[in-house]
């Protein structure tokens, strides 16, 4: 086993010194005030992104991963440290930063076409052209047929694609998606990796995926990294070795279930940590 | 966020609210003294205050204030009674449902205050006429969300009750008709709001029983000041009125 | 999914006539006019109380090709539609900014909300030497009974947008009209339409109690004059014409807002 899993020193070799890296964060780390106290969410977090590079940052509940996709992605300000693309210091919402949320975020009174179009819309691209675009990312995610629909008419995991086509009509530089599969059941899941997948491999695009769910970091991800609960650190950077083009059939293949048990028991420790503190604090009298 | 800091405060916003009131009243009491404001259009807010005395000693107002209230109350008996019975009749019975659930609901977009004097002709310049306008006005809210409430019990509660193999009557008393109370007094609440509104304005607009006729009289005899004080009168107790009835659902309904 | 429940529910076809439902409707309304008419004919009750349908049909006949009655409606129509017209304009403005800024909502929402459910007809003596006994007065009631309900509709349907939403726009970059065009206003359209259809309800209410009470044109106007004329059937046409407008243009606010959610093509 620990020939495939490497494990490092975190802040040794999370940055690499190679100037391949597109996105960079560096030292990051966030508090904010509570009424009992600082809570440090995120700390001194640094890492790299390769370009054509799917990476997962994996964690338990509370580790501060949706405060790190808020901080990368921009949407989230007051943070120490400094997130780049491409040499650039992102100090808001970026262009070359597309995000997909784990909640439904589609817009209701758009149908599917005009969803997808809505970033070109903004951007004052022709209405012909911004159909003509959205069209192809929604014929990508495997949603032609129903460009006219509303989100109200589609299922979960439809929207979910939508938003994704949505925000890769954006043509974004990286990829960011927060647990976008979290609130669908198992094999819809599983189904939408291997969309997930197929995208990628055609688009070669830079993916920084948030999870918890370990099948499907593994399933997705070139390398995972593995956060501490509170504070949330980097606790180890796995790299999956595992042949591409994937399928989830590899779900069932001898690797792929030895390295779920080993992120597991790094994962573990850290999530009945985070479920002895709620026990507590909920002991301590927050009755809601 | 310092601004946010303060929206979360338990006295800044509360503060600013009164004051921009208080403020609010002293320009006005100033620009009338000044004569940019006709006083004989507005009377001076200190005229109105000082004449609160007046119209709660001379204009009986308790003794009106207690008609109101009991025309009220009759009305919210019969919405309570009336309005809480059809509602379960419609839900029990499904094809009338189906059949009058919309008219019920159109009902509630009709300007029915306006039929007041057609109940006048009915009933007479009696407390009748308004009672009977507060409860034909509020019957449409009350009906809905009995209707609404029953037809909310969550499915898992029902089978529950199955499971249990309750008798239908009981699956009604003490599973449905529970579980529908809170939206059940959300309507009487509203009910007795609108009864109240209509109530008061019926009795404005007939000359007629307590607090509305007091505006009303004050009016006609000219009396600016008494009535502007009758008018926050009134307000002041549909005020009391609606957040004690908040307060009162508030605690009614399960926190969860 | 409520709404897409509603959607089908609403679409499903149904033949006209051997429908149960249809089948109880008609029995209800034939069962009303049939216990109307003999009501009316027993003499029970003080003398035209309940007219004849004979009768209230032959008024509300009368009515419609009354050109009096047109040039009333027409006065009440003109009244209410500028009342709704500035009590809208103001009311979307202040929820917009009580929406909008946490401080000032929680500032002043609480009196807006406290004074929304309070009887508006009370204030048409102070309207009265305000806007004088025509017109103006009755709009001037109109205004403020349909200010509340539009300001408290959209101040909330401001808060209710999803945070998500908000986030996708920044995401994108869009700037601050395009915020307001592409993400709030689309996304509070239902609280607005229906704080509209509300307003438009009390807007009616106050503007015709108005006019009940102290006018020389309107509808309400005619409904008071034919109480006091003792014509009760012109009475019952009045009401029934005024029910059936009122209901009809509530639905037809309701359908317009509610268009988009079903599907165009």
């Amino acid at each position: 086993m620990a020939a495939i899993v490497q494990s490092f020193d975190s802040k040794a070799s999370a940055t690499p010194s190679s100037s391949d890296a597109i996105m960079r964060v560096e030292d990051i780390s966030m508090r904010f005030s509570t009424p009992d106290g600082v809570l440090t969410a995120v700390d001194d977090v640094s890492f790299a992104v390769r370009p054509g590079e799917f990476l997962s940052v994996i964690g338990p509940s509370g580790c501060g991963k949706s405060t790190l996709f808020n901080v990368i992605g921009g949407l989230l300000g007051g943070y120490e440290g400094r997130v780049s693309v491409a040499g650039e210091t992102i100090t808001g919402p970026h262009a070359s930063i597309g995000m997909v949320f784990q909640e439904e975020s589609t817009f209701p009174w758009r149908t599917v076409v005009d969803n997808v179009a809505f970033p070109l819309e903004l951007s004052g691209m022709a209405k012909a052209q911004r159909v003509e675009r959205a069209r192809h990312f929604i014929k990508l995610v495997g949603l032609d047929g129903f460009e006219n629909r509303y989100p109200s008419e589609l299922s979960g995991g439809m929207r979910q694609r939508v938003s994704m086509a949505r925000t890769l009509a954006f043509e974004p530089k990286i990829l960011l998606m927060d647990e976008p599969f979290a609130a669908l059941d198992e094999q819809t899941r599983l189904l939408l990796g291997d969309k997930v997948l197929q995208i990628q491999q055609q688009l070669k695009q830079t993916t920084l995926l948030i999870t918890h769910n370990i099948t499907e970091a593994v399933q997705l991800s070139d390398r995972i990294l593995v956060m501490t609960y509170r504070p949330g650190k980097i606790k180890r950077i796995v790299d999956i070795d595992l042949p591409r083009p994937r399928t989830s059939d590899i779900v069932s293949s001898e690797a792929f279930g030895r390295y779920v048990a080993q992120i597991w028991s790094d994962l573990r420790e850290e999530a009945s940590r985070g479920m002895s503190d709620d026990e507590k604090t909920r002991q301590g009298g927050h009755p809601r | 966020m310092k601004a946010d800091a303060m929206a979360r405060s338990r006295v800044i916003p509360p503060l600013i609210g009164f004051g921009s009131l208080a403020l609010s009243v002293l320009a006005f009491e100033v620009l009338i003294r000044l004569n940019v404001i006709s006083k004989f259009i507005v009377p001076p807010p200190s005229e109105i205050a000082m004449s609160f005395e007046r119209i709660i000693v001379e204009e009986h107002v308790l003794q009106r204030f207690v008609a109101t209230g009991s025309e009220v109350l009759t009305a919210a008996a019969m919405l309570t009674v009336v309005g809480v019975s059809i509602g379960v009749l419609l839900f029990q019975v499904d094809i009338l449902r189906r059949a009058t659930e919309t008219w019920v609901a159109a009902m509630a977009a009709a300007p029915i205050v306006l039929m007041y004097p057609l109940f006048l002709v009915i009933f007479g310049r009696s407390p009748w006429t308004i009672i009977m306008i507060g409860f034909v006005a509020a019957l449409p809210p009350v009906i809905l969300k009995t209707i609404e409430g029953l037809a909310g019990t969550r499915r898992v509660l029902i089978n529950v009750g199955r499971s249990f193999s309750m008798s239908e009557s009981q699956l009604f008393w003490k599973i449905m008709l529970p579980s529908a109370l809170p939206t059940i007094f959300v309507g009487l609440r509203l009910g007795l709001i609108f009864a109240l509104i209509n109530i008061v304005g019926v009795e404005f607009l007939i000359n007629f029983g307590g607090l509305g006729q007091l505006i009303n009289e004050l009016a006609e005899r000219y009396d600016l000041a008494g009535t502007y004080a009758a008018i926050c009168f009134v307000i002041l107790v549909s005020i009391i009125v609606f957040a004690l009835t908040e307060r009162i659902e508030r605690w009614l309904t399960p926190a969860n | 999914m409520a709404h897409a429940g509603q959607l089908t529910a609403a679409r499903t076809p149904r033949p006209a006539l051997a429908d149960p439902v249809t089948m109880v409707r008609i029995a209800i309304i034939v069962g009303v006019l049939a216990f109307w008419e003999v009501l009316s004919r027993s003499g029970w009750l003080y003398r035209d109380v309940v007219p004849s349908l004979v009768a209230i049909s032959k008024a509300v006949g009368e009515l419609l090709i009354d050109k009096d009655y047109y040039w009333n409606l027409g006065w009440t129509g003109f009244e209410v539609a500028v009342a709704l017209g500035i009590g809208g304009v103001g009311g979307l403005l202040a929820g917009l900014i009580l929406g909008s800024n946490k401080l000032l909502g929680k500032s002043f929402e609480p009196y807006l909300y406290y004074l929304g459910p309070t009887p508006k007809i009370i204030f048409f003596p102070v309207m009265i030497m305000w806007f004088g006994i025509g017109p103006g007065s009755k709009i001037a009631l109109g205004t403020i009974s349909c200010f509340f309900p539009i300001a408290l509709s959209t101040a909330a349907g401001m808060r209710q947008i999803k945070p998500v939403l908000i986030s996708v726009g920044r995401t994108y970059r869009a700037n601050a009209w395009q915020m307001m065009t592409k993400i709030y206003i689309p996304a509070m359209r239902h609280p607005i339409i229906n704080g509209i259809r509300l307003g438009l309800g009390v807007a009616i209410i106050g503007t015709l109690l108005a006019e009940t009470k102290l006018s020389n044109k309107g509808i309400g106007f005619l409904i008071i004059n034919a109480y006091s004329t003792f014509d009760m059937p012109r009475m019952y046409a009045l009401l029934i014409v005024l029910f059936v407008l009122s209901i009809g243009v509530n639905a037809l606010v309701g359908r317009f807002g509610g268009l988009d959610k079903i599907k165009r093509s």
